[in-house]
């Protein structure tokens, strides 16, 4: 309970105290500038916090996109990394090279994934809402990561209750964000 | 909280003597002491309802039962813990009172535990479900960037400079730091997040009960054993601010007396 609090320095091993200067200051004539100077600093720095946090939220709509707007934007995307966010809507099968490939799509719009790269978790299957990076290689989207999105309702695991795959309850939500 | 200190409990060691723990007095008092067997009741309820009673969920299995800790921790530090830094720090800036200075403290030292119980809790939690231990998303983000701000609050609070300039400072960033809990909160819906929303809605039905029991469960002990630990916090950090402020009147007596009579009106060395 008792711990190394640093005002408890001033005390020596030997029970003496360490020598504090008690010489009174000078009061400083610079410090009134210093003062406006540190204003300036502080206003400066976070008109710089203002301005990242405003470039995060115009540039997260970018970065990660619904299936809709990945394939209207798909021209000017080029083959720049994005993140594209969706609920997989066929079955994930694996090809011959060892790729997991299936269907996502939001708002109707669908979209081919061809995923390389570390399994996703188990809970990855027909009905979920997943996110996936990657970019566009023509009409398919070349994943390097599956991340599962997990919805806000629990629902306790009884035995009367019929398996997720029968009872696909995940809907592709209006995430729509800022942007 | 100050009328449970009594006299002799912010007497301490004198400053010649550097004697053994017994000369401390307690920071336990009757009231900690009960906040200290309910937390130990509510977390072995917890325990209960958490592992053994709550089911497993539909899609995530076993793992639901780290939503039990993760966010209740998150609650109470962000919350909570910061809450009070915040209300502290303002009450310090506009009145220099010395008990919310140590009480804005205390409260955010053990809520960078709780925010570090947070992050670690909800790494472990993403691994079985998004598939991964961490990635940047906008809410997870956000929060290790409090996680970072805090521990730059506590680096400020032990800064070798004079202790009220310093208080100030640790003040201001206390202050400064709140407005980054607000950026959390909005995360999810101010950008597309991979973490979910808001759980607790009220007209969640989908919620099991003994789930909602084990997550009160969660929040009543995670509360408690926060509460426990501020207050023992706050009185060891009294506790070394009344020694500082004894061992300066005898630090000054000295020189005094080593000064001779004319030697502080000569203006000292």
């Amino acid at each position: 309970m008792v711990d190394n609090w640093p005002h408890s320095s001033l005390q020596r091993s030997d029970g003496s105290l360490t020598e504090i200067d008690l010489t009174p200051v000078e009061p400083s004539s610079t410090a009134s500038r210093n003062k406006l100077r540190n204003r300036l600093l502080m206003g400066g720095v976070l008109v710089l916090l203002g301005f990242v946090l405003f470039q995060a939220l115009t540039s997260a709509r970018v970065f990660f996109r619904n299936v809709d707007e990945a394939v209207a934007e798909r021209a000017e995307i080029g083959d720049q990394t994005f993140r594209m966010q969706g609920v997989v809507v066929t079955e994930p099968a694996e090809n011959s090279r060892g790729a997991i490939t299936f269907q996502i799509a939001f708002n109707d719009v669908e979209a081919n994934i061809v995923h390389i790269g570390e399994e996703p978790s188990d809970l990855f299957e027909l009905g979920m809402p997943v996110v996936v990076e990657g970019h566009w290689e023509g009409d398919v989207f070349a994943s390097t990561q599956i991340l599962v999105k997990h919805s806000e309702s629990y629902v306790a695991d009884n035995e009367d209750r019929p398996g997720v795959g029968e009872n696909p309850t995940y809907e592709s939500e209006s995430n729509d964000g800022v942007g | 909280m100050t009328t449970e200190m009594s006299p002799e409990s912010v007497s301490g060691p004198s400053s010649t003597d550097q004697s053994g723990p017994e000369s401390f007095s307690t920071t336990a008092s009757k009231v900690t002491t009960v906040l200290g067997w309910l937390s130990l009741a509510s977390i072995a309820a917890l325990l209960a309802f958490g592992l053994l009673i709550s089911p497993p969920e539909i899609s995530q299995g076993e793992s639901v039962r780290l939503f039990y800790i993760h966010v209740p921790s998150a609650i109470v530090c962000l919350y909570i813990a910061f809450s009070i830094t915040f209300v502290g720090s303002v009450i310090y800036l506009r009145k220099q009172s010395v008990f919310w200075d140590l009480v804005a403290g205390a409260s955010a030292e053990v809520g960078v535990v709780f925010l570090g119980f947070t992050l670690a809790t909800g790494m472990l939690w993403g691994k079985p479900t998004w598939g991964t231990y961490w990635t940047w998303d906008p809410r997870l983000t956000s929060t290790a960037v409090s996680f970072v701000l805090y521990l730059g609050y506590l680096a400020v609070r032990r800064l070798d400079m004079d202790p009220v300039a310093r208080s100030k400072r640790a003040a201001i960033l206390g202050i400064i730091s709140f407005a980054n809990l607000i950026i959390i909160r909005y995360s999810v819906a101010w950008w597309r997040s991979l973490h979910q929303g808001t759980t607790l809605d009220p007209r969640d039905t989908q919620l099991d009960d003994s789930m909602l029991v084990s997550f009160f469960l969660g929040l009543v002990a995670l509360s408690l054993t926060f509460a426990w630990l501020v207050i023992h916090r706050f009185r060891v950090a009294w506790l070394e601010h009344q020694l500082e402020a004894q061992q300066l009147e005898v630090a000054i007596a000295e020189r005094t007396a080593s000064a001779g009579p004319t030697g502080l009106a000569a203006g000292g060395a």
